[in-house]
């Protein structure tokens, strides 16, 4: 058993300059905040410096990409692979579009706060951690940084019942998590005596799990569970998603789930591929549960928000179908998949942000009444966003879908593929109905939607997203051979 | 012809232009004027019906084989292509939709008065959508078509619909969408399967019909995916409680679409994908009998329900029960004579259920009521009207020389053989069937004149009669002399039996008939 190794090569810190210089942007706003926090223009500039730090990071990873790209194996503490890669980009167009959303809608909501943009980076520089994580000591490490500062930006409405009752149930059941978690990464140390995922997997490549192995996968699986928010772990979800600040409620649908998926990808394809008997069962299991009871559970929502909060339980059940397989096809679904509801989810809420006047707890079906007679644009957006997060052919979530079938199909899992084209119907039920308010009825008043007007940063932000989500959906060869092409740098990928 | 048209390079580039010019009338439509819309999908649907034409000739129909394939891959990650092509089967379909489309949008020229350029712009993507399922070789492309064509209808029930319009579009789109997630499972395993058996990876239809055995155990399974979803959108009894609803409540070009068209992609689903794929199922004794009494019950009991019917509309909606369930027998007979009757009836269906929602419509549109009982003796007001009504009522019912009549009498004729108590009790559909419409078409046009609310109806004006009159040629064209048709789709009829029969079922099948072989 050799002593825990957590000095990072020289050549490996180049690998963190992502990171590194996203954490360099957030101290840059933080230090500024010193300064200026008092009007609404610090927090403006605040959150444009923000945006502009993701630039350098950005580059950086196209940089690391083109360039650095090698086989991960090596017990580097973080990944220098296609898929990590992939994963930040992924993680930084999330956190742009975050930004963007927010801008408006904080100064719509009077809360003038520059620290906020110093957190949203702190959260996405640990999202990047956590997704490129090789250790599970930096998986913790990652994880905990990105939840602290999610923890606190769900409560950052302090002037809402709401958002502060989010933040604590957030910070409560979080903290559950990262203990399961902890505990379940102790348990695998103690039965490999690694903390790097590669070494544990060449360490467990005997024909049986030792009963300590067996342990640390299920804590691990519970510790991941909660942060993804699958059925059965995931009842704290709908209240924090509600009481959240909407661009916050979608930075933890779509970011904080996509990095817990990488991150649990890893765990599993790499730390535990010799292990797949034991843990397909579980994930089906969770899958299963999860397709089910979001999209029924969806089904009885009269709050918009509530609603897309429910849904993407069952979306996180149709990513967990997509990591079953633990193959290159299933890897490339999951990125597939996450990238569209990365980005259906992103302008869903970016849209709802705008929808709700005052508190948007009340954006329900009745609010968005014939919403296309008075904006268009704004009902045309929505409803891309409906039909792809209902895998409508002509979109991305189609696309995702399809990558997610296909990947069961050619490993012969049909119990899932069923479930997930049986929820999807279900699904249809919550999310036609937003189209059929959007285009089939009369607005309910005369001014029904004169404050729904997305702020122009917002518009930037969910155009782009819908312009992708219906471009990749008629033209995804491209996406689909690059998903394909990362996937297969990930270690133990089939 | 056939000179001029190769002159043009016509078969290079026939399918790919049907289907992209709806979509560049929609630019144009979504630019203009409001009051404009209407003019320009006229134009342009007529521009697509002339281009269609040349179809006719163009098409070597003797092999019956798909003709004019293209391919050009679009995602080869996952061996699919954009892959077009057509036979004499699609060829009929594709013709139906691109001449009923100009009437359609003549048919909505004062019926539809508000959001005109969505409305014209839905109605030219539903087209590509049609024509698209129509031409697809590849089931990815096959299946996007599919689904897409929901949208507009969705939208044209839901938004010009009539005063239940919700819950008609969304009950037509959950029906449909039941249907097609699982065909979209039993294709992509379908397509895994076959990459299991050959190591090609690829969604061409040539190639999954080729390797249909690989589908191995799962057959029945795949088979009842692919049914379910066609049997939703034939209907097949008992699934076609969505029809009624969507039918009534679209407005009239909605439901002369949805009658003539759609319907008839779920037959041509039956046709070109589900029994092809897996005959060992499909024609399999208890699948076959169960399909064949389905379909017998369908024509029997659609037809006792749209003669208690009180509204005009749900009448004719009932009747496409009823017709539907002469294609379905007609398409589990598999002889030739029973497939070229199946096609006889979904073309026949489309020209006089499209008559008759027209003529309820323009009925509509004049009394703002549906209910037969509102109207009688009209006659005497309405002549040209009336003499209309009761020609395309007579060739729905199947009278002699009119277009109705050819179909369901190849059907029974050819399904005698293989189903003979099945056929005898479809008979009586044909008996019902004038029973409703004669008993309709009495209280409606005959009868005393007793509403002096219908003492002032307005007869037909010029642009209905021009909605009316292509069809009502075709209606007798097809009555007085369908051997063009008949023979063009007969090889077709022919590959279709010997892909489902074997050749030497199909040998034997075929013998029962006069053939003319070339």
């Amino acid at each position: 058993m050799r002593p825990l190794d957590v000095r990072i090569p020289l050549d490996a810190s180049l690998a963190l300059a992502p990171e590194i210089l996203l954490c360099i942007g957030a101290m840059v706003v933080l230090l500024l905040n010193a300064w200026r926090h008092r009007t609404a223009q610090d927090s403006r500039l605040a959150g444009w410096i923000a945006l502009g730090s993701l630039l350098p990071s950005a580059l950086a990873v196209a940089v690391l990409w083109m360039g650095g790209t090698r086989a991960s194996g090596d017990p580097f503490m973080v990944a220098l692979d296609g898929f990590r890669f992939a994963s930040l980009a992924l993680i930084l167009a999330i956190t742009a579009g975050t930004i963007l959303l927010s801008l408006g809608y904080l100064e719509r909501e009077g809360l003038i706060a520059p620290e906020y943009y110093a957190l949203v980076l702190f959260a996405a520089s640990g999202m990047m951690f956590l997704a490129g994580a090789e250790d599970l000591i930096v998986l913790f490490l990652g994880l905990e940084v990105m939840s602290i500062s999610v923890y606190v930006l769900a409560g950052f409405n302090r002037a809402n019942v709401f958002s502060a009752e989010a933040a604590l149930k957030y910070f409560l059941i979080g903290a559950f998590a990262s203990a399961f978690l902890l505990y379940g990464i102790a348990l695998t140390w103690g039965a490999t005596g690694s903390t790097a995922l590669t070494e544990i997997g060449q360490r467990l490549s005997g024909p049986a799990l030792p009963l300590l192995g067996t342990l640390g996968l299920a804590l691990l699986l519970i510790g991941m569970g909660f942060k993804v928010a699958a059925v059965p772990f995931h009842m704290w979800a709908p209240d924090v998603y509600d009481g959240s600040p909407t661009p916050i409620t979608g930075l933890m649908a779509t970011g904080v789930k996509a990095a817990g998926f990488l991150a649990l990808a890893r765990i599993l394809v790499e730390a535990f591929p010799h292990a797949a008997g034991q843990w397909q069962p579980a994930i089906a299991g969770l899958s299963l549960a999860s397709m089910v009871l979001g999209n029924l559970v969806a089904l009885s929502q009269r709050s918009l928000k509530r609603m897309l909060a429910y849904s993407s339980i069952g979306h996180a059940g149709y990513l967990l179908a997509a990591l079953w397989p633990g193959t290159r096809e299933g890897l490339s679904a999951t990125l597939l998949y996450l990238t569209a509801y990365a980005l259906t989810s992103l302008a869903a809420f970016g849209i709802l942000a705008v929808l709700g006047r005052g508190g948007e707890r009340e954006v329900t079906l009745d609010s968005i009444a014939g919403l296309s007679r008075r904006r268009p644009w704004l009902a045309f957006a929505l409803s891309a966003c409906m039909l792809s997060l209902l895998g409508f052919p002509g979109t991305l979530g189609f696309v995702g879908k399809w990558a997610i079938l296909a990947a069961l199909a050619a490993e012969q899992q049909r119990t899932l593929a069923v479930v997930l084209v049986v929820t999807t119907l279900v699904s249809a039920g919550y999310y036609l109905p937003v189209v059929m308010a959007a285009y089939m009825r009369e607005p309910l008043a005369a001014d029904a939607h004169d404050t729904a007007r997305l702020p122009r940063p917002a518009i930037v932000a969910v155009g782009v997203a819908v312009a992708l989500v219906l471009l990749l959906g008629v033209l995804p060869a491209g996406a689909l051979d690059a998903a394909l092409a990362t996937a297969g740098t990930v270690a133990g990928a089939r | 012809m056939a000179q001029l048209l190769s002159g043009l390079g016509y078969r290079q580039w026939i399918l790919h232009a049907l289907l992209l010019v709806p979509l560049l009338g929609v630019v144009p439509i979504l630019l203009g004027r409001p009051a404009a819309a209407k003019r320009t999908a006229l134009v342009v649907s007529l521009v697509e019906f002339v281009l269609s034409l040349g179809l006719w000739w163009a098409l070597d129909t003797s092999p019956g084989t798909l003709q004019l394939n293209f391919s050009v891959p679009w995602i080869p990650a996952w061996g699919i292509s954009y892959a077009v092509g057509i036979d004499a089967i699609s060829m009929t379909m594709v013709l139906l939709t691109t001449l009923l489309m100009p009437l359609c949008v003549l048919g909505s020229w004062s019926y539809i008065k508000t959001r005109e350029r969505g409305y014209y712009a839905l109605l030219l993507t539903l087209l590509t959508g049609i024509l698209g399922v129509f031409v697809a070789t590849d089931l990815f492309l096959f299946y996007v078509f599919w689904e897409v064509m929901l949208i507009p209808m969705y939208f044209i029930i839901g938004i010009w619909g009539g005063r239940n319009r919700l819950y008609a579009a969304i009950k037509f789109f959950l029906f449909t969408l039941a249907g097609s997630l699982l065909m979209l499972l039993a294709i992509i395993v379908f397509a895994w399967k076959v990459y299991g058996a050959t190591g090609t990876l690829s969604f061409a239809y040539a190639h999954l019909l080729e390797h249909r055995e690989a589908a191995g155990s799962l057959a029945p399974w795949l088979f009842a995916a692919f049914g379910l979803a066609f049997a939703i959108k034939v209907p097949v009894f008992p699934l076609h409680t969505w029809l009624p609803d969507a039918h009534v409540e679209a407005p009239t070009a909605g439901s002369v679409l949805l009658a003539s068209v759609l319907l008839k992609l779920g037959t041509y689903g039956f046709i070109r994908f589900a029994v092809p794929f897996f005959p060992g199922v499909a024609l399999a004794p208890p699948v076959s009998a169960l399909v064949v009494a389905l379909a017998v019950i369908g024509i029997v009991y659609g037809a006792l329900v749209a003669m208690v019917q009180p509204d005009i509309k749900k009448l004719v909606a009932y009747s496409s029960v009823s017709h539907l369930g002469f294609v379905m027998l007609g398409i589990w007979a598999a002889t030739t004579q029973s497939l070229q009757g199946a096609l006889m009836v979904m073309i026949g269906h489309g020209f006089s259920t499209g008559a008759l929602f027209f003529l309820v419509g323009m009925l509509y549109e004049r009394r703002h009521t549906r209910e037969i009982a509102a109207f009688g003796g009209i006659a005497k007001v309405v002549p040209v009207f009336s003499l209309i009504f009761t020609v395309v009522a007579l060739s729905s019912i199947g009278l002699p020389g009119l277009n109705g009549f050819i179909g369901e009498f190849l059907v029974l004729l050819g399904s005698f053989r293989v189903h003979p108590w099945a056929t005898g009790i479809a008979t009586t559909g044909v008996i019902f069937a004038a029973a409703y419409l004669l008993w309709a078409l009495q209280r409606i046009i005959f009868n005393r004149l007793d509403k002096p609310e219908n003492e002032s109806l307005g007869d037909l004006n010029r642009r209905e009669l021009l909605v009316m009159l292509p069809l009502l040629a075709g209606i007798v064209w097809l009555g007085l002399y369908p051997a063009p048709v008949l023979r063009r789709i007969e090889p077709a009829a022919v590959v279709y039996v010997r892909t489902v029969r074997g050749d030497y079922d199909a040998m034997r099948l075929s013998a029962l008939a006069p053939e003319r072989r070339r």
